[in-house]
């Protein structure tokens, strides 16, 4: 399984701020934006396992960690 | 004070910037300047008032991105020691929210490390803040 998390702005717009999705062979980045209705959503962060990342196309794996996030906004 | 406090927390309750001032001046007798940057809530934001603020936070991604913060700063500029404590929780006008101490053998680098570590901060770490208005609650999209 791969756990999703969504934060600020885009957990609200949601109504969650986390889902399982079932983990399937090349799983990207895209995939799981589809997967949760975020395809389009912008600006938008992604991290995997607590990195940023910038490449759509990156393969998730079963177990990942998955954060979609707004701009930061502290300070 | 606390004997031992990290020198990169995130905590919800508020911070002392005596205790972390003193704390900072714990780690070396060689820091000829200390600057501080203290982050505190508004009660007017975007032309509107603004009743209170709430944090949210990716809790473990925040203070790790913190804590590579500070690191950079030591590597990149000629300072001694570097705190940092940010808040998250729902804060009003006049409650304090991040506090920066950077210490160094001269003031010229601990203004500009200071000034780096906040600029930095707001982009890099995941935390945000919604503001409550008369209007309704506005998530803070920008990072001025």
């Amino acid at each position: 399984m791969i756990k999703v998390l969504f934060f600020g702005s885009i957990a609200d717009k949601l109504g969650k701020r986390d889902c399982m999705l079932s983990a399937c062979e090349y799983m990207t980045i895209d995939d799981v934006l589809e997967a949760v209705g975020c395809i389009g959503v912008q600006p938008l962060l992604v991290a995997v396992n607590q990195e940023q990342t910038h490449d759509m196309d990156y393969l998730v794996q079963d177990g990942d960690e998955v954060a979609l996030m707004p701009p930061f906004s502290g300070g | 004070m606390p004997s031992v406090m990290k020198a990169i927390r995130i905590q919800s309750e508020d911070f002392s910037l005596q205790d972390e001032v003193a704390a900072l001046r714990e780690t070396s007798q060689r820091m000829g300047g200390i600057v501080t940057f203290l982050g505190c809530a508004r009660d007017f934001s975007e032309g509107r008032d603004v009743f209170s603020i709430e944090f949210e936070q990716y809790a473990g991604m925040a203070e790790a991105a913190m804590q590579a913060l500070r690191d950079e700063a030591l590597d990149t500029f000629d300072i001694i020691d570097v705190r940092m404590v940010h808040r998250v929780t729902t804060v009003h006008a006049g409650d304090q929210i991040v506090l920066i101490v950077v210490g160094a053998e001269h003031r010229k680098a601990a203004f500009e490390a200071c000034e780096w570590l906040i600029d930095t901060l707001k982009k890099r770490v995941p935390i945000w803040k919604k503001e409550v208005t008369p209007d309704g609650d506005a998530w803070v999209s920008e990072h001025p």
